[in-house]
């Protein structure tokens, strides 16, 4: 902890003595500074380690994987802070990453403390349900908490055939495409929604992308479960009792408390104070404090169930700070470069764009700098919430290309969103031996999604904006 | 020597220090799980784990890790798949799934893997 500390202090006081949170740094000439290009390599320094060390150096990422992440991004923060002179870009990155990080982390604990058992038999349309359910309640307690709820009892249903393409398509419909309804549904629509996006028009303009995706992915899963299931020969004669059973319920009152406490921000409710310039609100404290409350008052055989661990949520806090400080250059510069191609973009451009981006950076912050660029080309800024509310009302197609682009190629890889990461350790905790970071491109990705979504923008997005 | 049946019914309890986990039975060993790890590869040039017999126990020492109770949460178990030496490690019932609880003062806890568990064979 005093080393935890130790490394923070220096850091909080160079961002106050510099006196710049929320304000611009501006040159003379009211341009920010644009990293140089070679300021991209940290991040994929620290991409390629993702993808690779679990294969090649397994038991060096493992150990050091924290440090890794930690220092390829503070050698962007030195660039922007020494270099650049430019502490607003930090600030704002280390503002988004504390609140996604309170986000997932008030998920992943509150729902680890609900045990659901199922005993029901594996059927192809079993799990075709059991996905479509968990696709729709992902938009009430985020992929997050959805994916933590419901990965242990689909594995419990299938545990005597599973294969890991049930895992994937899991990763597929209910940690990531699933949740594209609401802004709690997935981070970047949270983004959003802080931004100016209203609630409910993800919902309004999205459900008829939405609904035949998922249609699409459930038909495609269900004709490989159904041959699956035919060369299944083992516990034919086992009896199940068809019971559905809870333990820890009381913890979806703290589900309860972390979607209400979405709302509370300044931006949303006027009457919520700001806590300036601190880079996080009375939300993310909140949000915090569930943590510490549902795990500390959880049901013990709940989480025993569970087999909770802090490990899958510590993974994704540690590699996710490393992606959001390595990706700042690289975000700046496609932004820029959006900025100036504006013109010659349209929404399919968008949708391609920014699910390509997705997939490999960090979806959210993704989102917001095509939503800039896009914002751009009626010389909107994404900063000014009356802006961004403009630009839903004026035309709508390009967050609309976006929004379905950043959430749908979430998906595409294991760290296209916080959850797949999660989801693969809690499944090979309990010994399911889980596709590569590059199988799981080339064997499922390339073969299911892009397919899926190539049909997606062909009726949507083909030739608009 | 007790048989794991034996050691399951009078709830008789192994040891763990550091990264070696001390099992009062023999078995021939099919799959282990510790923390996201799984081993299948229990050959002399393991990389993941090492067995080593002793007359009255067996030894598993788990090489990718320094203290086992670093890797295993308190709600989590140490999960294997282990065979009697004596019987048919061909024949499926023969296969027990086990989950190895590590207690304060060094004891590790053997249960049976009941339906309960999450363990993927």
């Amino acid at each position: 902890m005093n080393r935890k500390i130790s490394i923070l202090t220096p850091i909080i006081i160079i961002l106050y003595a510099a006196d710049l949170f929320g304000a611009d740094k501006v040159l003379q000439n009211g341009e920010h500074h644009l990293p140089s290009a070679f300021m991209v390599i940290p991040f994929i320094v620290l991409l390629l380690m993702i993808a690779t060390g679990p294969l090649f150096y397994k038991h060096f990422w493992e150990h050091h994987y924290p440090k890794v992440a930690i220092f390829l991004g503070l050698i962007t923060a030195g660039y922007y802070l020494v270099v650049l002179n430019d502490t607003h870009s930090l600030v704002h990155t280390i503002a988004e990453y504390i609140s996604f990080i309170a986000l997932l982390s008030s998920l992943f604990v509150a729902s680890g403390g609900i045990l659901i058992k199922v005993d029901k038999k594996s059927t192809p349309m079993l799990n075709v349900l059991f996905l479509l359910f968990g696709a729709v309640i992902s938009n009430i307690i985020g992929t997050t908490g959805a994916s933590m709820l419901l990965i242990r009892p689909y594995m419990k249903i299938n545990k005597d055939r599973i294969k890991p393409y049930h895992i994937i398509f899991f990763i597929f419909i209910i940690s990531n495409i699933g949740g594209a309804l609401t802004p709690i549904g997935d981070p970047p629509l949270f983004l959003g929604f802080l931004r100016g996006v209203p609630f409910f028009w993800v919902l309004e303009n999205v459900w008829y992308i939405w609904l035949p995706t998922i249609i699409l992915i459930l038909a495609v899963f269900y004709v490989i479960d159904v041959m699956n299931k035919k060369g299944d020969s083992s516990n034919q004669e086992q009896t199940y009792t068809g019971k559905i059973e809870f333990k820890g319920l009381k913890n979806l009152v703290y589900l309860l408390i972390i979607i209400i406490s979405v709302f509370l921000d300044p931006a949303v409710l006027s009457f919520v104070p700001g806590l300036s310039p601190l880079p996080f609100g009375i939300r993310e404290i909140i949000m915090f404090s569930v943590v510490y409350l549902s795990y500390k008052n959880a049901d013990q055989e709940a989480l025993k169930g569970n087999e909770f661990d802090f490990e899958p949520i510590k993974e994704v806090a540690y590699l996710f700070i490393g992606i959001f400080l390595t990706m700042i250059p690289a975000l700046q510069l496609i932004a820029y470069e959006a900025g100036v191609l504006s013109d010659k973009l349209n929404a399919g451009v968008f949708f391609w764009a920014t699910g390509s981006l997705s997939g490999f950076l960090d979806n959210a912050p993704t989102y917001l700098n095509f939503l800039s660029a896009a914002m751009g080309k009626y010389g909107l800024n994404v900063n000014v919430i009356e802006d961004v509310r403009e630009f839903v009302f004026r035309d709508d197609i390009y967050l609309q290309a976006i929004s379905v682009a950043a959430v749908f190629f979430g998906a595409m890889t294991y760290i296209g969103n916080g959850p797949n990461f999660m989801v693969k350790s809690i499944c090979e905790r309990a010994g399911i031996q889980m596709p590569s970071f590059f199988t799981y491109i080339v064997k499922y990705s390339l073969i299911i999604l892009i397919p899926i979504f190539v049909i997606i923008w062909y009726f949507f997005f083909l030739g608009k904006g | 020597m007790k048989t794991i049946d034996e050691v399951l019914k009078e709830k008789q309890t192994g040891l763990y220090f550091g990264n070696r986990l001390i099992l009062p039975f023999h078995a021939n060993f099919l799959k282990v799980i510790i923390d996201d790890e799984i081993i299948y590869d229990f050959s002399p040039g393991s990389k993941g784990i090492m067995i080593v017999e002793e007359k009255e126990f067996t030894n598993l020492y788990f090489l990718e890790h320094q203290l086992l109770k670093d890797s295993v949460s308190k709600y989590e178990a140490v999960k294997m798949i282990a065979v009697e030496k004596s019987k048919n490690i061909f024949d499926k019932a023969n296969h027990k799934k086990l989950a190895v609880y590590l207690e304060e003062n060094h004891t590790a806890r053997i249960e049976e893997a009941g339906n309960d568990i999450l363990f993927i064979e």
